[in-house]
This record gives C-alpha cells, sequence and structure tokens, in this order.
C-alpha cells in the first residue's frame, strides 16, 4: 500500500468524509485534478462535478460535489463544497425534478440574474444526474 | 357575597389553568425545536471556520493583489441586515436585537449617511416597516428551513448592490445563542473584509499554488463565506429565539402555577367562611326559637 494522506470532505450540514485515502480525483475550474500524498500546497476553486475517492479495498468511491474548493496543505486535504452526496445516495427522481424546473426556469428567466441562477442549478443536476450513474 | 366571589376565583383558576396548558406546549415545542437547530448551527460552524482559515491563509499569502471585497471606500451608504425571529412570546428576544439594530441605525444616520435595511424574519420586517429607514429586501418565515441555497440568494442580491456601489458597507445584525439561558445579541461587520493577517503565525508557506490564481479563488471564496456567515447567523439566531421562548414560556408556566396556588388558598379560606357564617347563621336561629 502506498502512501496515504488525511481527506476531509466538510459541507455547512456535516463532516462527510474524514479518513486516510491514497488518492482523490476531483473536478476543478481549469480540469480534473488527481492528488496523492506529499502534494504541494495548492488551492482551486471547484465547480459542480465528480469526486472520486480511493477507498481502503482499492476502488474509487464516486461523489456529487456542488460547487466548493479544494485545499491541499501539509496536514491533508480540505474540500469545502456547498454540497456532497455519494453516487449511490443520490436521489435520482429528485434530480430529475430539479432539472426539468431549471430549464423551466431557463425558459421564462425574466433577469440576468435569474438565468444565472437556473443555468447553476440545471448544471447541479446534471452533474447529480450523471455521477449517479457510477453506483 | 360569598358565592359569587368562589365562583369568580373559581373561573380565573379555570382560565390560569387553560393558560399554562398553552405556555407548557410551547415550551415543549421550542425545546424539541432548539435541540435541533443547536445541531445544526454546530455543523455549520465546522465549515465556516475552515472555510475563514482559507480566505485568511490566501490573503496572508498573495497581499500584493486587492479585492473589490477588502478595498475600503468612502462610506455613504450602510446596509443593515438584521435577522429577528417570526413570532412573539420570547422574552425580549425579538425587542433587544431590533433595539440594538435601530440604535445603531439611528448612529449612522446621524453622522450623515444613509442606512438601508435588509430584514429577516417577520417581527424584523414588521418592525422597521414602521421606521423611518428604506427597507431594501425583506425575508419572513424562512429561518427554519433555512438551506445554504437560500443563503446564497440572498448574499447574492446583496453583493451586487454592493458590486454596484449601492451601498458601501455590510452590517449584519443577529443574536447569537451562547447556552440555554444566555443569547446575546450581536453586530458584525460583513464588507468592507477585515482579513486578519496575524492568524496563521506559522511561516508564509509563499509555495502554495492557485488555481486559476489567488485572486480567483479569494473572489470566489467570499461571497461562499458571507453566505455562510448569513446562513450561521440565521441557524445561530434561531436557536437563540427557541431558547428565549423556552426560557419565557417556563417562567410563565411556574409564575401560571404559582398564582394557582394562591388564588387556591383564597377559594379555600372563601369557602371555610361561608361554611362557618352558615354555621353561625343556624345556631344563631335556633337560639331565637327557643
Amino acid at each position: 500500500m502506498s502512501a496515504t494522506f488525511r481527506l476531509k470532505v466538510i459541507t455547512p450540514q456535516k463532516l462527510f468524509f474524514d479518513d486516510e485515502t491514497e488518492n482523490v480525483i476531483v473536478r476543478t475550474t481549469v480540469g480534473d485534478v488527481g492528488i496523492l500524498a506529499k502534494h504541494i500546497d495548492y488551492v482551486a476553486v471547484l465547480p459542480a462535478g465528480p469526486l472520486k475517492v480511493k477507498m481502503k479495498d482499492n476502488t474509487f468511491r464516486v461523489a456529487a460535489v456542488s460547487s466548493g474548493t479544494l485545499k491541499v496543505s501539509k496536514e491533508g486535504v480540505v474540500i469545502l463544497a456547498t454540497a456532497v452526496e455519494w453516487a449511490d445516495e443520490i436521489d435520482v427522481e429528485h434530480a430529475k425534478r430539479s432539472e426539468e424546473d431549471a430549464r423551466e426556469k431557463i425558459k421564462i428567466h425574466k433577469s440576468g440574474v435569474e438565468f444565472d441562477r437556473a443555468q447553476l442549478k440545471l448544471k447541479r443536476a446534471l452533474n447529480r444526474l450523471s455521477v449517479s450513474k457510477n453506483r | 357575597m360569598a358565592a359569587s366571589n368562589m365562583k369568580d376565583i373559581k373561573r380565573r383558576i379555570k382560565s390560569i389553568e387553560s393558560t399554562m396548558q398553552i405556555t407548557k406546549a410551547m415550551q415543549l415545542v421550542a425545546s424539541s425545536k432548539l435541540r435541533k437547530a443547536k445541531e445544526r448551527a454546530d455543523n455549520a460552524r465546522l465549515f465556516f471556520d475552515t472555510l475563514y482559515e482559507t480566505m485568511c491563509e490566501i490573503s496572508k499569502n498573495a497581499p500584493e493583489f486587492s479585492s473589490v471585497y477588502t478595498k475600503k471606500r468612502e462610506i455613504r451608504t450602510v446596509l443593515m441586515i438584521v435577522i429577528a425571529g417570526d413570532r412573539g412570546l420570547a422574552g425580549g428576544f425579538n425587542s433587544n436585537i431590533l433595539k440594538l439594530a435601530y440604535r445603531r441605525a439611528k448612529e449612522i444616520s446621524e453622522t450623515g449617511k444613509t442606512v438601508e435595511i435588509v430584514a429577516i424574519g417577520k417581527k424584523s420586517v414588521e418592525y422597521f416597516e414602521k421606521r423611518e429607514f428604506t427597507v431594501r429586501a425583506k425575508y419572513s418565515e424562512i429561518a427554519e428551513g433555512m438551506d445554504i441555497y437560500d443563503a446564497s440568494d440572498i448574499v447574492d442580491t446583496i453583493m451586487g448592490h454592493y458590486s454596484n456601489g449601492l451601498c458601501d458597507s455590510i452590517e449584519l445584525f443577529y443574536t447569537s445563542f451562547l447556552n440555554t439561558l444566555t443569547q446575546e445579541p450581536k453586530s458584525y461587520v460583513l464588507l468592507p473584509l477585515e482579513v486578519d493577517k496575524n492568524r496563521h503565525d506559522g511561516k508564509a508557506t509563499s509555495l502554495t499554488e492557485y488555481e486559476p490564481s489567488a485572486e480567483a479563488v479569494f473572489d470566489s471564496i467570499v461571497p461562499r463565506y458571507i453566505s455562510g456567515i448569513l446562513f450561521g447567523a440565521v441557524v445561530d439566531s434561531f436557536a437563540a429565539e427557541q431558547a428565549a421562548r423556552r426560557t419565557a414560556m417556563e417562567s410563565a408556566s411556574d409564575n401560571a402555577g404559582e398564582i394557582i396556588g394562591e388564588l387556591q388558598l383564597v377559594y379555600n379560606r372563601a369557602r371555610q367562611a361561608s361554611i362557618t357564617q352558615e354555621i353561625t347563621e343556624i345556631v344563631g336561629g335556633a337560639q331565637v326559637q327557643n
């Protein structure tokens, strides 16, 4: 087993994940990034996207992140996200509904702000749907 | 006389008993809501502490950039976000925070600056609608089911005002839950941001890489941080409201119990007096016959 590091995934609702891992792959605004132990200090912005964590049994567990920040330091890796869900915990029906809802809102938007919000919502819904296929 | 007096007392006891039932029920509801709200507030705290730390680190490691959020400009308009409860009957909870906010608003307007209010909670909305300040936005009945997206929506609007120069400083007023017996009204300057650069006393780890850039990361964190604070404040305030209500209702129930006890005593005396009087009358009547 190769070197591990501590990964914490924190949301306003709870401490989502807090354990040792070998490898974590996240989507940042400039592309997918894989983090291994002893990575250089690093901070990046995360849009809605998948998060892959290598578990103890050497498989990757996938989760959907909806916007956040990644911080790598000597103490470990911290991911701060507004919401995170494991692929197998995603409520697909709910995600589909919010996708339709967001598309509807994009159609009838009245202002730029409303459009931006609806678009972000659509991205979050699509991300959850695509991640949920990884269960 | 005695009989009608007794009836009155019985009626009062009845009415106080039913009031006591209500206050007891409200106390129970408040304590169960308090437990949930406390949990929510605790969970949120970890997230925002970490977020704040990250923000401090960035501004410390890359001190040369200037962000629209940290730059100080001449203050003409102050936006005050005032968080109060949706319901009354919570002791001094609502009036304490509203008075604090109102005093501050007066103070600001006396120095020639404009004050605008964002009212959160029905009591806050009602209070400031009757006052002389402009209410920019009002949100009622959102505290209990509030999630981070609701907070972001509110903050998006406020940040828009700030970036467009509609306001030059943002202050937040809320009640902090210290423990079940103490809640403290607090105020807090949200923007312009005061980042504590001394918080990390370790060596400046200036080798940190930022993607896309330190400024971009910082500017994307700030709105999230502010919505975090707002979310935290609303949740904290809600917990404080429940605690205040619980204490208020507890003492109301206690008082009701006390009054009932006193009335019961008065009632017993009146009953005793009327019996004694009846006996005296019978005895007096018998004596006259003899």
